[in-house]
């Protein structure tokens, strides 16, 4: 028996599943009638009870961050979404909203009536512009249709739904600086307190949510906390999307039961593509400590990756083979991370600028065992020195990679090159090819 | 005593100390009268050796070669000079006997690489110990020391050496400043030693 | 701090490196720590500023309750709290660690430029890359280059290779000065602080950034590569610019003042300055300065004299004549003492007056009664509910008044109003109401305000006298609204002459000349028999008996005359006139006997500020020979056999203090009209205009850096009379009066129809030179 839990994935295969047509023949917007129904504190608490937590990577809990929110203070509140999906490996938001993005919309539409938030906005990343459109479509739709705008649907509650296209900064996904970006202000990150909660957009009351969480959000009005919390693990409650990607025979979204295992899921995606043997993945992006093959059981659910020493993050599970130069794909992450670093705080503007340089060197086979040590002196006065959580991602694929090959590293200087053919790992590779 | 003779141990400090240490000193006449002849017989030698008396001024010594003499303001291979008008020299002067006056470098008036020259130069013979701090100080080694010792004059005045007094001849192939970095060339290329000399455009140029 | 501020706070107790210390809540542990003496390596910290956080270089480990962060945490971003223990670099090898890591990141980009760096030998990177960095380098790769210096203004040079990224220029120029014209641009190993292509750095307030950039990226063009912080004495020292009382710091290297920078003091200008107070200072080096007395001989031209033969000649030009004192704004309390008492013993007269300016005699009385007992300090600005702003703007007329207006506008939306002919740039960052008015008109604007209370700040500028009444509605809106005055002068003298008696209706301490008992106070307290009783002239009365042979000399006392009127120098050239100046001016030109003074850094003395608080300085350059005014008054008044008995600023100070302050029947404020409205024909308008910070003042001469950044001159038009007129916006339009015409690009604005505006004294734009007026009358404005 399948171990999937298709819910917002359900209907992907139809050809017209992005239509509100497709939407509403399957339920759609039914959700939002009946939470409108409800007080806006019920629905909170109802999202609280179903134990759903963030998917965005920490995995805060939903109903509790629109808890904060501070009720009666004669303020606008508002609903940002985070669809600045922008991770290496990160891939679930994107097929959501390209085959169903009617599910987010009706969402919002609840979590905003579940805050007192007459403004909700989508903050998309901007090079997905096909997603964009369609996104664009959908919110013509949900107005066309009464979901959006003046008296939603008779129920006198008002809403207006802005989509955001940010310029393509990853540093847009960390949520204050996605703030900052939509005001127009460059995208970099700011202090807290005051968290956004209390001072988010514009100074006012701001809940932050993932595409994913609040999705999530109309098949537990429908269903019910008891229905979402019967799937998952105690801590770990629902159902979520895995993102294969990498060296699998049949990559793409598997939607499951937090707690799911690799193992399992490489069952279900028909495992390493053939002929050759897993080497290393990540449990949640590239941001996440990769795991081995000794990891293979490990529950993916937030807790059991944590107890792992890694993080669930967004769950891109990137898998990787034999044929893979560990440091050339640590020393990709990180030029992306250099790439991506807003600059505003020292360790993360100077320490991933420097880290390429030393990993480039080291791919080179230029370099002795103290540069490595060197290497991890480096990460050790980044990580956790920064201002955001960006740089501690950059220094997680370099801490667990000399954690696991530091070996292969070693091999490198022996050798003064790269032991592997980087032809070896493409898709293009013969099977079985070295 | 202690055992290093610089770090006395307490009770070794003071008059009292002092006197007694040097009534320790022996203060006794010569033992016997061989004694004395041994003297004499020392003196009596040197008379027959080589004088080493110098003819000075007719003739001059030449000194160590490491000898603190007299200053010298260096400069590139094209001819700009190396003093960039820093001061660390006048910094780390104990006797307080150079005077610094930076400047800007323009694009009409390149004295030395890059955007600051030193404008002011002056080194204080009266005031100077020729203790070599300066140098030791000078970032660019504009700043060095020659072995010249004939540093006397019956004016003060004339015992204040300017930036001209002291800079360094041109040699071959150098141009005199103010003229234009080597073509291609930023400050880097010249501490790096990629300027060997002038090229011909750096020639001044005349409009007179 | 006032003590009733101290009272209200709540006070928190935190450990730091094993010693507690007690401080008011909200205290950030960075400054904590620095109460114990234990100093944490920052950067981007700065107590003026929002906090950033973005150097990370002050990571400490910190413990609340117990629970200890998983890891170190910016001291600069995190207020204490009770039952917090914070570890710093010296008890924590991991906050030690974290701290000499963020040094390495800084220093890995950092170019070796600190020989060619102005910044050398006062640098907080050098500083605490020696108490916090490694010895050697652990990084082999190619530093990151950019182009430098990037002069982002002619008085401000960025090197962005020495930039730490700290954003203190950034946040200074955003949250303090209100004038974000530079940001930081780029991202990652990039970013950079920028200006926007076209927009150079022309902020009133870019010198502070210089001062506050922890590294050599900011650096100012006119000190570039001058010295070094050890060639330099520093003199803690008051600036002479403005009545905004900056405590100031001149740096002299073998006596020449090369730099300036803004003091501390927390209750006037906090650590900022204005770019006038900081870079306007080369007059007081410059050629025209003058060395010796100057006698007019026989031929008419001056000559070199000495002292005895000039106080000689002055001394039997002066006694027993007819003798008015033009003071000057400028004045120190000590000179402006010496003036007063001077005129009053020895020349036995009150024609005396400081008001090198526009006056009336609504302002005179306005001056003895209302701003003489104004107690309105910049602590009232913050804590009013209203700022009134009446003939007076700030930015332009004291810049340090309006960072205090403009920082309560930033923390609570401090409401200001402004009765002005238009919103200026200062205005509109003050996000102020303007009461748009025609010159003439401002009496009925002012009698038309309302939701005044006795919280709110009337800020009255010198310029209102201009109106006639003007004044007369202000005291009247005081007495109904109760409403605290500020009179803010434009120069620094101004309010120490008020209270020096250096004018005809006052003696010095506030004491009304008219009254017999003041007098007797006063002349008791000089030793002499009696004081003059008749009153006295106004400067423009001085000058015109001056003119008319009503009086035999005129005592001219660093006044430039084109301040008073375009006919002002005329009318000095039918009488003796004794010239006190430290440099050549129109007015040397003209006089019998030019007496040296000395330059504010060559004598120590005091100003009162608009609040009248004391900024006294001492002298800053020790060799000068130069003497004070006190000192030449005295002995010109012992020449001429009336001692005034001043001889040094000490033994002024000290009598002034046992003179003390009037403490018997104040004298009441004398009302006077507003004049009618003036009618306007076709193609008329009632001309505007006040000084802009940067012109072409005699005190900026001689720094064309400074120059570069002043705000160019344009005339300022109502859309409507654009439309009539046929001018678009940057078109030129001509403003004449039968004197002559000023032809400017046209600035259109929001204002009164009837008026027209024009800057006072700027390049190209000198209306009283070249139109005869400052305001307040009829003017022609046409299409150019």
């Amino acid at each position: 028996m399948t171990k999937l839990t298709p819910v917002l994935s359900a209907h992907w295969d139809e050809a017209d599943s992005f239509t509100i047509g497709a939407y509403k023949r399957h339920g759609g917007y039914g959700a939002v009638v009946k939470a409108l129904e409800m007080e806006p504190d019920a629905v909170i608490q109802l999202v609280k009870d179903s134990g759903l937590r963030g998917r965005g990577g920490a995995g805060f809990p939903t109903g509790m961050k629109w808890g904060f929110i501070p009720q009666g203070d004669n303020k606008d509140h508002y609903l940002v979404v985070n669809a600045d999906e922008s991770e290496p490996g990160t891939c679930k938001d994107m097929p959501l909203l390209m085959a169903n993005p009617h599910v987010l919309i009706e969402g919002i539409i609840i979590a905003s009536y579940a805050i007192r938030a007459g403004y909700a906005f989508i903050y998309i990343r901007g090079e997905v512009t096909h997603v964009v459109r369609r996104l664009q479509a959908a919110i013509a739709e949900a107005y066309a249709a009464g979901h959006l705008g003046k008296n939603i649907q008779g129920k006198g509650y008002d809403l207006e739904l802005v989509l955001h296209v940010g310029a393509g900064a990853y540093i847009c996904g960390e949520e204050t600086a996605l703030l900052d970006s939509l005001e127009g202000f460059r995208g970099q990150p700011r202090l807290r307190p005051p968290f956004p909660a209390i001072a988010g957009l514009y100074a006012k009351p701001t809940v932050v949510n993932n595409v994913e969480s609040i999705s999530s959000v109309p098949s537990i009005i429908n269903n019910g906390a008891e229905w979402f919390s019967a799937m998952g693990t105690e801590k770990s409650k629902g159902y979520t999307l895995y993102s294969l990607s990498g060296h699998v025979a049949n990559p793409g979204q598997f939607e499951a039961p937090l707690g799911i295992t690799l193992r399992e899921l490489l069952e279900l995606a028909g495992g390493i593509r053939p002929g050759h043997q897993l080497k290393f993945w990540t449990p949640g992006g590239s941001s996440t400590p990769i795991f081995t093959a000794e990891h293979l059981d490990v529950a993916l659910d937030y807790e059991g990756v944590s107890a792992a020493g890694s993080m669930l993050g967004t769950k891109a599970l990137q898998v990787f083979d034999e044929t893979t130069c560990i440091v050339r794909a640590v020393l990709r992450w990180t030029e992306f991370y250099k790439h991506e670093s807003c600059g505003k705080c020292t360790p993360c503007r100077e320490g991933t600028w420097w880290l390429v340089q030393i990993l480039r060197d080291l791919e080179a086979g230029i370099g002795t065992a103290a540069d490595l040590d060197k290497l991890l002196d480096v990460v050790d006065n980044i990580m956790g020195r920064s201002f955001c959580a960006l740089a501690d991602g950059a220094a997680s694929p370099i801490i667990s990679s000399l954690k696991y090959f530091r070996e292969e590293y070693m091999q490198h200087l022996t050798t003064g090159g790269c032991p592997f053919d980087p032809v070896a790992s493409t898709v293009f590779a013969t099977a079985g090819s070295r | 005593m202690a055992e290093n003779p610089l770090v006395p141990t307490s009770g070794e400090f003071g008059l009292e100390k002092a006197a007694a240490e040097s009534a320790m000193i022996p203060n006794e006449p010569p033992a016997s009268f061989a004694k004395q002849l041994q003297g004499f017989w020392v003196t009596l030698r040197a008379m027959f050796k080589k004088p080493n008396t110098v003819q000075y001024p007719e003739v001059k010594a030449p000194t160590e070669a490491r000898f603190h003499g007299r200053h010298q303001l260096n400069r590139h291979e094209d001819g700009l000079e190396k003093c960039i008008g820093c001061e660390l020299c006048a910094w780390a002067c104990p006797a307080d006997a150079i005077l610094v006056e930076g400047a800007n470098n323009t694009e009409g008036a390149q004295f030395s690489p890059g955007e600051r020259y030193g404008a002011v130069y002056q080194i204080n013979y009266l005031r100077c110990i020729f203790c070599g701090l300066c140098i030791e100080a000078c970032p660019t080694r504009a700043l060095t020391m020659t072995n010249e010792y004939e540093l006397a004059d019956n004016d003060r005045g004339k015992l204040i050496f300017e930036k001209e007094d002291l800079l360094a001849p041109l040699r071959q192939g150098m141009l005199m400043p103010p003229h234009p970095m080597y073509p291609g060339s930023d400050d880097g290329s010249y501490y790096r030693g990629e300027v060997t000399g002038s090229h011909p455009s750096q020639e001044p140029t005349h409009h007179a | 701090m006032t003590p009733e501020a101290l009272t209200e706070v709540e006070m928190i107790t935190v450990v730091i490196d094993g010693f507690e210390v007690t401080v008011p809540k909200g205290t950030l542990i960075i400054r904590a720590a620095e109460k114990l003496g234990i100093q944490i390596p920052r950067f981007c910290d700065h107590p003026l500023l929002a906090p950033a956080g973005a150097c990370r270089q002050c990571l400490v480990d910190v413990e609340i309750n117990g629970r200890a962060f998983p890891k170190p945490q910016a001291s600069c971003t995190i207020p204490v709290e009770n039952n917090m223990i914070v570890k710093t670099q010296l008890t924590s090898p991991v906050a030690e660690k974290a701290q000499k890591g963020i040094m390495e990141f800084l220093l890995i980009n950092h170019p070796l430029d600190c020989p060619v760096c102005d910044k050398g030998g006062e640098c907080p990177l050098q500083n605490q890359a020696m108490s916090t960095g490694r010895g050697e380098s652990r990084y082999e790769g190619v530093k990151r280059t950019f182009e430098k210096p990037v002069a982002i203004s002619t008085q401000v040079l960025l090197d962005r290779e020495r930039c730490v990224l700290c954003a203190r220029c950034t946040r200074f120029s955003d949250q303090i000065a209100g004038d974000p014209f530079i940001t930081l641009n780029e991202r990652g190993a990039l970013q950079q602080v920028g200006i926007y292509e076209k927009d150079p750095f022309e902020s009133y307030y870019s010198g502070n950034t210089v001062q506050i950039c922890p590294v050599g990226a900011l650096t100012g063009a006119s000190y570039r590569f001058r010295s070094r912080p050890f060639d330099l004495v520093s003199t803690p020292s008051a600036c002479e610019h403005c009545a905004s009382g900056c405590a100031i710091r001149t740096d002299v290297r073998r006596g020449k003042t090369l730099r300036r920078l803004a003091g501390e003091d927390a209750s006037v200008n906090e650590e900022w300055n204005c770019d006038k107070g900081r870079w306007a200072f080369k007059y007081l080096s410059s050629k025209e300065r003058i060395a010796t007395p100057l006698l007019r001989g026989a031929d008419g031209e001056l000559h070199e004299a000495s002292w005895p033969e000039a106080l000689a000649a002055a001394a039997t030009a002066l006694k027993g004549k007819r003798v008015g004192v033009l003071v000057g704004g400028r004045a120190t309390v000590e000179d402006a003492y010496a003036y007063s008492k001077f005129a009053r013993v020895t020349l036995g007269t009150n024609d005396i007056d400081f008001r090198a300016r526009s006056h009336s005699d609504e302002e005179a009385s306005f001056l003895a009664t209302a701003a003489l007992n104004a107690k309105t300090t910049y602590f009232d600005i913050d804590k009013a509910d209203k700022v009134v702003l009446l003939g007076f703007e700030p930015e332009d007329e004291s810049p340090i008044v309006f960072l205090r207006i403009f920082k309560q506008v930033k923390k609570r939306a401090l409401s200001v109003v402004t009765v002005a002919a238009f919103a200026s740039r200062g205005s509109q960052k003050l996000k102020a109401t303007l009461i748009p008015v025609v010159a003439g008109n401002e009496a009925a604007a002012i009698s038309a305000l309302e939701g005044l209370t006795e919280k709110s700040v009337v800020l009255v500028g010198e310029r209102l006298n201009e109106s006639a009444g003007a004044l007369s509605a202000v005291v009247e809106l005081l007495a109904k609204s109760n409403a605290k005055l500020g009179w803010i002068p434009r120069r620094s003298g101004e309010r120490g002459a008020l209270q020096s008696g250096a004018i005809a209706n006052l003696l010095p301490g506030g004491r009304p000349v008219s009254d017999p008992a003041a007098r007797v106070d006063v002349a008791a307290a000089w030793g002499v028999e009696s004081l003059p009783t008749t009153a006295g002239k106004s400067t423009a009365e001085i000058l015109a008996a001056a003119s008319a042979k009503e009086l035999d000399a005129v005592v001219v006392a660093g006044v430039d005359p084109l301040d008073i009127s375009a006919e002002a120098l005329t009318q000095l050239l039918n009488t003796y006139v004794l010239s006190f100046e430290i440099a050549h001016s129109a007015v040397t030109a003209i006089a019998d006997v030019v007496l040296p003074v000395a330059a504010i850094t060559e004598k120590s003395g005091s100003f009162l500020d608009w609040e009248g608080r004391p900024r006294a300085f001492t002298k800053a350059i020790e060799e000068s020979l130069t003497r004070s005014d006190l000192r030449i008054l005295s002995m010109l008044a012992y020449e001429m056999g009336t001692p005034i008995n001043l001889p040094s600023v000490a033994a002024t100070a000290r009598e002034i203090a046992a003179l003390g302050n009037w403490d018997g029947a104040k004298a009441s404020f004398t009302p006077a009209k507003s004049n009618k409205s003036l009618k306007l024909a076709a193609g008329e308008a009632v001309l505007s205009s006040w000084r802009l910070l940067l012109d072409l003042g005699t005190l900026q001469a001689g720094e064309p850096n400074l120059a570069g950044t002043a705000r160019p001159a344009t005339a300022n038009i109502s859309q409507s009379r654009a439309d009539s007129l046929g001018v678009a916006e940057g078109e030129a339009i001509t403003v004449s009066t039968a004197r002559g015409s000023i032809t400017l690009p046209a600035h259109i604005t929001a204002m009164a129809d009837g008026s027209v505006w024009l800057a006072r004294n700027s390049d190209g734009s000198q209306t009283i030179a070249t139109l005869g007026i400052v305001g307040g009358e009829v003017v022609s404005v046409v299409k150019a």
